[in-house]
């Protein structure tokens, strides 16, 4: 049905025997109010079968609100009559007592019929585990933190915004084969092969010595420093004329202990590494990297003019290594403080082929390659790495953790070539990466667990690991079927391990595995367990919540199990996870810049982006902060990149802080992060309608109806002519059009103050028409190509009439509301976190959440309390 | 800060599985294969399908012809193809009917399911799928699902269920598929793989069974989908059982190497189109879709007017159709039965967007080569109210002797398009 509902109107003959028809007997609507004579005189001269307007006839419209489009579509009367906005304004208006008492027979019969549903159905319906969930509760299981499966399964569904929404989650045999695979994938990681822990590796590593480093060291990307001056035994790339590359490799002068100062930032053929070492062992490893700044005076190692970033990476290499990378993944962004070198420690999980790259995050893309002279030419800013050490694989225990889920604590044992069972298949491991240093350990022969009464220990085994995988304890008759296939397993002359494996290969693609199963009404205890942990972790419950449901004693300290919750590192994963999805972070990286209007754009701006906005929403919920925050705020989480491109005074370092604004900052709340800016733009130029509709769907929550099929987009023109403005004002002049884009782009020219990457801008960038560019206070390396074109027009005025001049006054409008941004931001928590979204029913509900939390103090944190307490959470 | 992680293989991985008894279902990412004995003497002409869409649209004022029918006067694009002008159609004016959303619609072109942007989308059945349910197994590969693209998640195959079938990106992963043989002893195990693969299956599908008797009826109905998808994967895994038994066909092309470079995206379409070509002339499969995602253009596609850049992304939309040119000369180039491989193939080029620039999808760009149509033409629809694309979808099957009049939502065959 459209929503379109224009106000001509068409006398009919028919409708009163249509009203008839539609509305005899009914045994769904119900019948102590009759509403023909009320639809008749209000409505019919445009709904009914003749005129049909918007494509409603009222006059035989279907009643079984047992169908769910019979059900939307009488949602869609009750509201808009509600809302005053049928029979249009400019009809004649029912008298209120009439309105008021068919809503309100509306209003009951709906509620009566959704609850009805809810008793037999539940609100949801049955979920399988997302991507995301999936690859979570597999780590989780199994103790294996970084296992990477997202990205073995194939991608799922959007529904109400979120991949959680049951009608997102469908299965294939696509699927299913993936699963397998998936599942492989984490067992063959999981268990131990061989009777020690793989050997650790520790050492220092220097970027030189490697090829690709060392060429550009050569060409005068990079210098080799000692003691904070150029290294006396391998000078500036163009003081004097250099040996080969491979004499200076022999005669050794990029030793281990060589400093590489660096003025390249990484591209397509530039991509840096300690590639002396890559993962043989798939875990955890310790890293330190020495890192500091400087400037480069043509031969000469200066202070820095500021404090600069590194970033290190996990790239993944394919093949021997000798080809492209097959992606990488960022680890973290470090310091480098001026002249002193700064050792930054942490531990990571590293996967098979991994090491770790290097970029030199904060510096501008240039190269000394083809320059005359070299890095005796050059003058700018340098990163410096002294040295990276690499510790690892740490194995506290062994066989590790992911092995004993699986087999306890059974011995492993060499099972000789004679022996009388089938041994499991085994693959040594190899180091294939032709550069790296690092090796395998000896082959041992093949170990493998050893069960002195297979079935028993089976037994014990299963019944452990499928209470965890299915997330509830499993009954006798579910387990019987299990142990069924170990002893068939162990008879055909399997060993005891792959009899296991089969098993547990066959739970993790199960249903009861793949799928969360919750009866209608009031959650058992497990399955709220499941609900709060995949609500706050995107994971399974853990020992501690399993247990306490078993007890049955988790909702009576639900209060706290939910705070031990969000406390916990893996709440992390629910911002992540929520906020990629509500705000479309996880399309942050969909557009790059134009390179020619947007010079000074770059991967430490963008994750700095993405970070921000994660951090505020972190702060909001770590600090209980007012929802109104959302919109407008007194502060930013900041770090130095992000806050010089805010043009922010006074913030050193990479690290994400708390910066209050100053009174009169444009900035504070999420409507003005660099992220949503980005992800709300095309990369060329920004529109007023896509950033309106973006506000007004996701932070206002009023969902956008598309446009009708007959109107043509607008075609941009950034010739310099015409403004977006300009052209949507031709475009708002269509009748047709203008009745719903009053309705949301009107926020989004308060936004037209800043450009696709989130920068202020009082005139817009342009390629060919305009004024040229002061370049003061522009970092002289980047390459100014674009004018300044036309001056931003930020004025405009909200649907209700109320005017507002540029971004603050847009914010005061939308913060004078906090129960509509805060209604908003329960629905989407709905959807997220039940699978479904809102229905009708649970307006009250949610009105009541609202309330409650503003009578607490409108808190982000005291709203998910309220929401996982309340029946809509609670019951399926 | 983590960033986009890429899939990975453990060292004990492959073989590993492969030969251990919890075994792997070794299904290849082509999708499952036909019955490895199928009736024989079937003197059918063999009819086939190549539908590749490009995801950035193609520049409409380049690409459509001026005046209809024969005499059209190509376009600065279709003089590139002039050489295939008796053996190509070009459409304007049709499009999608209710398929909208921008880049969204890309996932649309071979089933125009109306709507992708809106909540609760789901996807119909694609073009490809829908023949292979009919024609799907008489070839070892039902269809082949192809890739050319800097990412995963693309592709233009989807399943009666709305699911998408992953689409193979690497020509040399390809190459393996569908002619590295293996020894006898890799055969033994893959198809131990497969049994113990099936084996598990049965056992899953018990378990849904189990599951299904407490649930409600919504929940059975999402649970049934389950229990389908896994007696899906067993009908297919029997089948490539079947066919592990019968060789692979040989070829003297040495197999390609992949390339990395997202810049070299036109060279990379076209080492996939070589193999496409082999795949057609060895018989594999006649049903294949070749999403191409030019996603590294896609900053100039949004040219704004601005001269230079539409330039350049002239410059680049060329190099693409050359590509397609010089595939539809090799398939013009190897003959079967008297006929040429593009006399048989239906060669279907478009994208789901009309213009790039303001992401419309109406007017679509669309051309179909060879496959044994009256060719020659420029059929031009009605810009303002488009005619449904589907239509020549119906047109299709039929010409691969499938009777149906329906698809997606089409409402008949192709106006004035007819059978050669």
């Amino acid at each position: 049905m459209s929503i379109y509902f224009p106000a001509s109107r068409c006398p009919s003959l028919l409708r009163s025997f249509l009203l008839l028809t539609a509305f005899g007997a009914t045994a769904t609507f119900s019948s102590d109010y009759a509403p023909k004579p009320f639809f008749e005189k209000h409505c019919g001269d445009c709904h009914d079968a003749g005129t049909k307007e918007g494509g409603l006839d009222l006059m035989s419209l279907k009643t079984d609100l047992a169908n769910p489009q019979v059900f939307a579509t009488w949602v869609k009367i009750h509201d808009r009559i509600r809302a005053g906005e049928m029979p249009p304004p400019k009809e004649q208006r029912p008298p209120a007592t009439e309105s008021e008492k068919l809503i309100s027979w509306l209003r009951d019969s709906l509620i009566q019929s959704d609850l009805e549903r809810q008793k037999t159905q539940g609100r949801t319906t049955l979920r399988r585990l997302t991507r995301a969930e999936y690859e979570n509760t597999v780590r989780d299981l199994l103790a294996l933190p970084g296992i990477p499966l997202q990205s073995l399964l194939p991608a799922d569904g959007s529904t109400h915004g979120f991949d959680k929404h049951s009608d997102a989650l469908d299965m294939s045999h696509v699927q299913i084969a993936k699963y397998a695979e998936a599942a492989d994938e984490a067992l063959d990681m999981a268990i131990a092969v061989q009777p020690q822990a793989p050997s650790v590796y520790k050492k220092r590593l220097s970027m030189a010595g490697t090829y690709i480093v060392d060429h550009i060291l050569m060409n005068g990307d990079a210098v080799l420093l000692k003691d904070k001056k150029p290294d006396p035994n391998f000078l500036p790339s163009g003081s004097h004329k250099h040996i080969g590359q491979g004499e200076h490799e022999k005669a050794g002068v990029f030793s281990e202990d060589s400093t590489v100062g660096m003025f390249r930032h990484d591209d397509e053929s530039f991509q840096p590494m300690f590639a002396k070492f890559a993962v043989v062992y798939p875990g955890r490893y310790r890293i330190r990297a020495s890192l500091w700044s400087f400037f480069w005076n043509k031969g000469e190692v200066l202070p820095a003019k500021e404090t600069g970033a590194a970033r290190l990476s996990a790239v993944k290499l394919r093949g021997n290594g000798h080809g492209s990378s097959e992606g990488s993944r960022v680890l973290n962004y470090f310091d480098a403080p001026s002249m002193d070198s700064k050792i930054h420690e942490f531990e990571t999980w590293l996967n098979y082929k991994e090491c770790i790259g290097f970029n030199t995050a904060s510096l501008v893309p240039i190269t000394n390659y083809n320059r005359k002279g070299h890095a005796m030419a050059f003058e700018g800013p340098g990163i410096a790495s002294d040295w990276l050490e690499i510790e690892g694989p740490i194995n506290d225990v062994w066989p590790p953790e992911s092995h004993r889920r699986l087999f306890g604590e059974l011995p492993l044992q060499k099972l000789e070539k004679d022996s009388k069972i089938r041994p499991p298949q085994r693959v040594a491991p190899r180091q294939e990466i032709g550069h790296s240093v690092n090796k395998a350990d000896v082959w041992q022969g093949t170990w493998t667990v050893i069960s002195e009464k297979p079935l028993d220990d089976a037994r014990r085994l299963l019944a452990q690991f499928l209470t965890r995988a299915f997330r509830h304890p499993v009954d006798e008759s579910v387990l019987q079927t299990y142990l069924d296939q170990v002893k068939k397993h162990i008879d055909a002359g399997e060993c005891f391990e792959t009899a296991m494996r089969w098993t547990y290969r066959a739970a993790l693609c199960s249903p009861d595995f793949l799928y969360r199963v919750e009866k209608a009404g009031p959650l058992d205890e497990n399955a709220l367990a499941a609900r709060l942990s995949y609500f706050l972790w995107n994971s399974a419950p853990d020992a501690d919540l399993l247990e306490k449901a078993a007890a049955g004693t988790l909702r009576k300290e639900f209060k706290a199990q939910t705070e031990r919750l969000l406390k916990d590192k893996r709440s992390d994963r629910f911002v992540e996870d929520f906020l990629g999805q509500w705000l479309s972070l996880h399309k942050i990286a969909s557009t790059d810049p134009d390179r020619k209007l947007y010079p000074e754009f770059n991967p430490y701006l963008q994750d700095s982006m993405r970070d921000e906005t994660l951090a505020t929403f972190r702060e909001l919920l770590d600090k209980n902060l007012d929802a109104v925050q959302l919109v407008r705020s007194n502060f930013c989480m900041l770090n130095q990149k992000l806050a010089e491109h805010y043009k922010i005074p006074g913030v050193v370092g990479t690290v994400m802080r708390r910066v209050e604004l100053p009174p009169d900052s444009p900035r504070g709340g999420f409507l003005t992060q660099a992220a949503l800016l980005k992800i709300t733009a095309n990369g060329t130029v920004t529109s007023p309608v896509v950033r309106g509709a973006f506000i007004t769907s996701r932070i206002l929550g009023n969902p956008i109806p598309p446009p009708p099929a007959d109107v043509p987009a607008i075609e941009p023109d950034v010739r310099g002519a015409h403004t977006i403005r300009e052209q949507l004002d031709l475009h708002r002049s269509k009748k047709v059009c203008a009745s719903c884009h009053a309705k949301f782009d009107p926020a989004g020219f308060a936004l037209e103050s800043f450009d696709v990457i989130g920068g202020w801008r009082e005139r817009y960038r342009s390629t060919e028409i305009g004024d040229p560019v002061d370049r003061k206070g522009i970092d002289p390396n980047i390459n100014i190509r674009y004018k300044w074109g036309p001056p931003v027009d930020s004025k405009g005025q909200l649907p209700d009439g109320r005017a507002f001049d540029g971004i603050r006054g847009l914010k005061d409008l939308l913060a004078s509301k906090p129960a509509v941004l805060l209604r908003n931001l329960t629905e989407q928590l709905v959807v997220y976190s039940t699978g479904r979204e809102p229905t009708f029913a649970d307006r009250d509900e949610i009105e009541r959440i609202v309330k409650a939390v503003q009578e607490k103090g409108g808190g982000v944190r005291t709203l998910i309390h309220e929401l996982v307490s309340s029946p809509i959470f609670q019951s399926k | 800060m983590n960033s986009v992680n890429v899939g990975q293989r453990n060292p004990l991985s492959r073989r590993t599985f492969l030969r251990s008894a919890g075994a792997a279902l070794a299904l290849p990412l082509l999708d499952a294969m036909r019955p490895a004995f199928a009736k024989d003497g079937d003197a059918k002409v063999p009819r086939r399908m190549v539908a590749v869409e490009t995801n950035m649209g193609i520049l409409p004022n380049y690409f459509f012809p001026e005046g209809a029918g024969a005499d059209y006067k190509p376009s600065p694009y279709l003089e590139k193809l002039a050489d295939f002008r008796k053996e190509m159609t070009v459409f304007s004016g049709t499009s999608h009917p209710g398929v909208t959303g921008g880049h969204q619609a890309d996932r649309c072109f071979l089933t125009g399911t109306p709507h992708p942007e809106r909540g609760g989308f789901k996807n119909w059945v694609s073009l490809d799928q829908y023949a292979a349910e009919h024609i799907g197994s008489e070839t070892r590969f039902p269809s082949l699902t192809l890739l050319m693209s800097a990412e995963e998640g693309f592709s233009l195959s989807f399943t009666r269920s709305g699911a998408m079938i992953p689409a193979e990106k690497s020509p040399s992963k390809l190459f393996k598929k569908l002619f590295a043989q293996g020894k006898a002893d890799e055969v033994d195990a893959r198809v131990e793989s497969i049994r113990q693969g099936r084996s598990m299956l049965d056992f899953v599908a018990d378990q849904s069974r189990r599951l299904q008797r407490d649930l409600s009826t919504n929940d059975r109905e999402r649970l049934d989908q389950y229990f389908t998808s896994v007696r899906d994967l067993e009908k297919r895994m029997q089948r490539s059982e079947e066919w592990e038994h019968k060789p692979k066909p040989k070829v003297t092309a040495e197999p390609p190497q992949d390339l990395d470079d997202s810049k070299m995206f036109v060279e990379k379409s076209r080492l996939m189109f070589d193999m496409v070509k082999l795949a057609l002339e060895t018989d594999s499969s006649r049903l294949i879709t070749f999403y191409i995602d030019t996603t590294v253009i896609h900053n100039i596609t949004h040219h704004g007017n601005r001269p230079e850049t539409l330039a350049e992304l002239r410059a680049v939309e060329e190099r693409q159709l050359a590509a397609l040119k010089d595939f539809l000369i090799s398939l013009r180039g190897t003959k079967e039965d008297g006929q040429t491989l593009l006399d048989r193939t239906m060669v279907l080029y478009g994208s789901a967007m009309g213009s790039a620039n303001s992401h419309s999808n109406t007017n679509l760009p669309v051309l179909l080569a060879g496959g044994g149509f009256k060719h020659g033409k420029h059929l031009a629809f009605d810009k303002d109210n488009n005619y449904p694309l589907a239509n020549l979808y119906v047109s299709m099957l039929q010409r691969m002797g499938i009777e149906t009049d329906k698809f997606s939502t089409a409402t008949g065959t192709m106006r004035g398009f007819e059978l050669a």
